[in-house]
This record gives C-alpha cells, sequence and structure tokens, in this order.
C-alpha cells in the first residue's frame, strides 16, 4: 500500500485518539487529558499538513481557531464549583473565547502569508529555531515568576 | 490570597511546545499556527498576572428570628485590586436555606468596585448561629492562575423555636405570693368572690353585701379570692431523643417549652428552665420579658448530649425548684432516669404535668415479624411507664404528629379536674 493510501487512516487514527481522549477528559473530569486530547487533535492536522507537500494550507487560521476555542470550552468545562454566572460575566467571558478564535485566525493568517513569501534557507531555518526557542524561554522563565 | 497555577497554564505551555517544536521538525508553518495561539494565551497571562485584594463584610438584617422567618443577608464585597471572575460562596448553615440570590455567585469585580450582594435566607430550624465565612476564589482573564482566601465576617443569629398555639394554660395548684392572674386559694384582694363574713371596723363600705345585711339585719361584707402568680418550672428532658432525618423529639420539646414560658411569664408568673440530660443547664425562675430571652437562648445552648451517669434531680440546685411550683416536664419518655427524676419530683410534692413528646412519628414502620413484635413490645413498654406515673397521681398527656399542644394541655386540665373532684 502506498503512503498516500495510509493517508486518510493515519490521519483518521490520529485525530479520533485525540478527540477520545478529549471526550474522556471532560466528563470524567481529568484536566491533565485534556490537552493531550487538544494535543492528538492538532496532531491529526499535522500529519495531514507533514504529508502533503508544497504550499501551506490554507484553512490552518481556522483549524488554529476552532482548536483554540475547544481549549478554552474544555478548561471551562473542567473548572471546578456550581457557582451561577452573573450575566455581564457569562457575556464577558463568551466573548472572550470568541475574540480569542478571532484573534487566532487574524494572528495565523498573518503567520501564513509570512511564511509563503520566503523561501528556504539555513539562515532563516536558525531564525526560526531561534523564535522558537525565544518563546519557550520566555514562557518558561514568566512561569517561573509567576509560579506560588 | 493563596495563589496556584490552574492546569491550563502547564497545558497551554506544552501545546505551544509541541507545535512550535512539531513546526520546527516539520518545517510546516500551519504548526506554528496551531502553536501560536497558546503560546500567545500562556504568554500574555503570565505578563498579566496579578494578585487580587478583596474584602468583604456581612450584614445581617436582623440578628434575631423565629423558625420559619425570612431574612435579608447583605454581603459587601471591596476590591481594592479586582479581577475578571471572582467566585463567592457564603458558608451557611444547614438550617439556613438560601430563598432568593445564588450561592455561590461568579462575578467580576473592578478595581475600587464595591458590591453587594443580597440573599434572602429562611431560617428552617431552631439554634444559634454565626454566619458569614465566605469563601473567594478569583481568577484572572486568561484562568492561568486561581487565587483563593477564605474571609471570616461571621454574626450571630438566634434562631427561636417557632410558637405553638396554645388556648388554655394549666392552673397551677399553689399560687404566690405576688399579685398575678390566677385566682388563689387564700383570700384577698380580688374579683372572683370567696365568701361572706360579718363587717369588722376597718372594712371598705363597698365590699357591703346590702342584700346579705338585709337579710340578716347586720353588716355582712363579701371576701374575694386574691390574684396571685405562680412559679412554672419547664423541665426539658435531653437526655434521649429519636431523629428521622432533621427532624428530632427535641424540636417540638423546645417549640412547647418556648410557647409555654411566654404565655406564663405574659400572666406575671415567675418561669424557671432545667435542661435535664446528660448536660444539665438551668435557670431561676424570674419574671418579665428579660426573662423569656434569657430562658429561649438557654434553650438554644441544649443539646442531646450522651451519657451514661446516673443523674437524679439532686443535680439541679435547689433553688431551681421553689416549692409549690408547677414542674411542667417535656419529654419522650424514653431514658430512666429522667423518669426516676419525675417520679422523685412527684414523691417530694411538687405539682408535676408530664407532656410527652411521641417518638413515634420519628420512627419508622417495622418491617417483619420480629420487628413488629419488638415495636409492639416497646410501645407496651412505654404504656406501662405511663400507667406508673399516673398511679404516682402525676397527669400524662401525649402530644404527638396528630394532636396539637392546646389538645394535650386541655387533657391535662381533664385529668387534674377529675382527680380533684374524687379527692373531694
Amino acid at each position: 500500500m502506498a503512503a498516500g493510501d495510509r493517508l486518510p487512516a493515519v490521519v483518521a487514527a490520529v485525530g479520533t485518539a485525540g478527540c477520545a481522549l478529549t471526550a474522556l477528559a471532560l466528563p470524567g473530569r481529568w484536566p491533565s487529558l485534556l490537552p493531550a486530547g487538544l494535543a492528538g487533535v492538532g496532531g491529526g492536522y499535522g500529519v495531514l499538513v507533514g504529508l502533503h507537500s508544497g504550499v501551506a494550507n490554507g484553512a490552518a487560521p481556522a483549524v488554529a481557531a476552532a482548536l483554540f476555542a475547544a481549549a478554552e470550552l474544555g478548561f471551562w468545562s473542567l473548572e471546578r464549583g456550581a457557582a451561577r454566572y452573573e450575566r455581564p460575566a457569562l457575556v464577558r467571558r463568551l466573548l472572550g473565547i470568541a475574540g480569542g478564535a478571532v484573534a487566532t485566525a487574524l494572528v495565523g493568517s498573518l503567520v501564513l502569508a509570512a511564511a509563503s513569501g520566503v523561501s528556504g534557507g539555513v539562515g532563516l531555518e536558525a531564525v526560526g529555531v531561534a523564535a522558537a526557542a525565544l518563546t519557550l524561554a520566555a514562557i518558561a522563565f514568566l512561569a517561573s515568576r509567576s509560579s506560588v | 490570597m493563596t495563589r496556584a497555577a490552574t492546569p491550563k497554564l502547564g497545558a497551554y505551555a506544552g501545546l505551544a511546545a509541541l507545535g512550535l517544536l512539531g513546526a520546527l521538525a516539520t518545517r510546516r508553518p500551519e504548526l506554528v499556527v496551531l502553536a501560536a495561539p497558546f503560546a500567545l494565551s500562556a504568554a500574555l497571562g503570565l505578563l498579566l498576572a496579578r494578585r487580587p485584594q478583596l474584602d468583604a463584610t456581612v450584614e445581617l438584617a436582623v440578628d434575631r428570628a423565629l423558625e420559619g422567618d425570612e431574612l435579608e443577608l447583605r454581603v459587601q464585597l471591596q476590591a481594592d485590586a479586582g479581577a475578571e471572575r471572582v467566585e463567592v460562596l457564603l458558608e451557611l448553615p444547614r438550617e439556613l436555606v438560601v430563598e432568593d440570590g445564588y450561592n455561590p455567585v461568579l462575578l467580576r469585580l473592578r478595581d475600587g468596585e464595591r458590591r453587594d450582594l443580597l440573599f434572602r435566607v429562611r431560617c428552617t430550624r431552631w439554634g444559634g448561629f454565626r454566619v458569614g465565612r465566605i469563601y473567594v476564589r478569583a481568577s484572572d482573564a486568561f484562568g492561568l492562575f486561581r487565587h483563593e482566601t477564605v474571609l471570616d465576617r461571621r454574626v450571630p443569629l438566634k434562631v427561636y423555636p417557632a410558637e405553638e398555639s396554645v388556648r388554655n394554660l394549666l392552673r397551677p395548684l399553689e399560687t404566690q405570693v405576688f399579685s398575678g392572674n390566677h385566682v388563689a386559694r387564700q383570700k384577698g384582694e380580688g374579683i372572683e368572690f370567696a365568701d361572706l363574713r360579718p363587717f369588722v371596723p376597718g372594712d371598705r363600705i363597698r365590699r357591703v353585701n346590702w342584700r346579705a345585711s338585709a337579710r340578716r339585719g347586720e353588716l355582712w361584707v363579701n371576701e374575694h379570692h386574691a390574684e396571685r402568680n405562680a412559679d412554672v418550672v419547664i423541665l426539658l428532658d435531653s437526655f434521649a431523643e429519636v431523629r428521622r432525618g432533621d427532624r428530632t423529639t427535641l424540636d417540638p420539646a423546645l417549640r412547647a417549652a418556648a410557647s409555654l414560658a411566654a404565655r406564663y411569664l405574659r400572666q406575671k408568673d415567675r418561669v424557671g428552665f432545667v435542661a435535664f440530660g446528660g448536660f444539665l443547664n438551668w435557670l431561676l425562675p424570674s419574671t418579665g420579658t428579660s426573662q423569656l430571652y434569657r430562658i429561649v437562648d438557654a434553650m438554644l445552648d441544649t443539646q442531646i448530649v450522651l451519657s451514661y451517669a446516673w443523674k437524679d434531680i439532686d443535680t439541679v440546685p435547689r433553688r431551681t425548684l421553689p416549692p409549690q411550683a408547677l414542674v411542667l416536664a417535656l419529654t419522650p419518655l424514653l431514658d430512666e432516669r429522667s423518669q426516676a427524676a419525675l417520679l422523685d419530683l412527684r414523691g417530694r410534692g411538687f405539682d408535676l404535668v408530664v407532656i410527652e413528646i411521641s417518638p413515634l412519628s420519628f420512627l419508622s414502620t417495622p418491617e417483619g415479624e420480629l420487628a413488629e413484635l419488638g415495636h409492639r413490645l416497646w410501645r407496651l413498654r412505654r404504656e406501662a411507664v405511663r400507667g406508673r406515673f399516673e398511679r404516682a397521681g402525676i397527669p400524662v398527656a401525649v402530644w404527638g404528629d396528630e394532636s396539637s399542644l392546646a389538645a394535650a394541655l386541655e387533657e391535662v386540665s381533664t385529668y387534674r379536674r377529675q382527680a380533684r373532684a374524687v379527692h373531694a
């Protein structure tokens, strides 16, 4: 069987595993399982685009927005407590999630546009690695500074 | 406020790292797009994180209420440094139920904002409570950190037992020396006619019975019964109780005690209170509204304390049980110690009345032949106890779900009237 024939099965398997983990995490109230589920869903998408060489997938911003919204809603449902939301607080939270999704789509579009305008090379890859490392280092630094 | 990172922080940082590393490994910008919102959200959340400063006060519209009353409870929140989401939980005892208002509630507090949360609370059961412990949990807009604190702003609340309707009070056999509402056997100032006697110097002219004087040819005057007060001691048996769910035999006993105390005090009698059980509590007889509050406050402290120590009536201070007092005992007739003490009181000549708080409605229906037999035996033993009391001249009225306190008191009044007629 050719690699192209196996593609739908691999994408479906990874995506299904992610969905299953998410489905387990939400009713079971396991916060540690939810990121694994989200990673699975994202991984499925990653396999899909990874096996398609060539131009960037234009649906990526929408997928990112959906994944982010799903993550926000998932963590919201996992929050403990039976407190009743006051209407303004509820509206603000819903608007925040919607705004985050829209911002994700916009940022994603910008990233895709920037990525499609440049050609590859060692220098560019070095810049990418440095940017990723810097981002992760910044998160780690902020997290350590804000820890209890 | 204690601060803790939520699982979301680790999850977002992990997803961002995974996405960025995947993008580097596969050289696909789409994975950067997937990772970007998680990275940005985590970074912004960490940058903007701060510790909220919240305070609260609790106000009760009243500090005393009756069983079944609804009262207003106001929680005022003050945010020196606000938070996007503040979850407020007001801790309430089981006996206080929120009728109006959301508890817990989640709201947003801006910097410097004051918010009033109004709760309408119904008091379902008597007791002394302290209300106002508030659990606060705040989180930022990104939900990466959770801040928690407990604000102890408790204020006292006393919920008194509801009044039972009482039509006629029991008349004590003996009265005391102070003026009151009971017709005494002694003659003196009053309006109830007692007898006729010849006029003596010093008698008031308005007391002369002209009809009798005309018939007998000399001056005769009317004599009246004096109107005196009485001493009433409410003796609450707190050795044992029967409980079913939230209901216990102590509840009707306390309601009856409070109602009787209020009614006797209203007619100028001196009323005392003894909670006789594992935990002994007493109040010397006195008059007035302040005595009513003292009695009801003492009742709120009453609880069933399991004790195996034998206690007799000698453990009660002598002054608490004045001679010639009417002793009203409220008992479920479950403990031998209280039964012995009541018989002892009667033996010492006290005017004693037993109002039995029937525990039958608190029991589940016996299932099976053996349980039914045991239940019947238990009821027979109770009948035997009542018989012992009646042989000792103590009237026993059973007060259960199917009858009222007024009916039970009426039953005792009838018994006492008939008993007196037999003696006469």
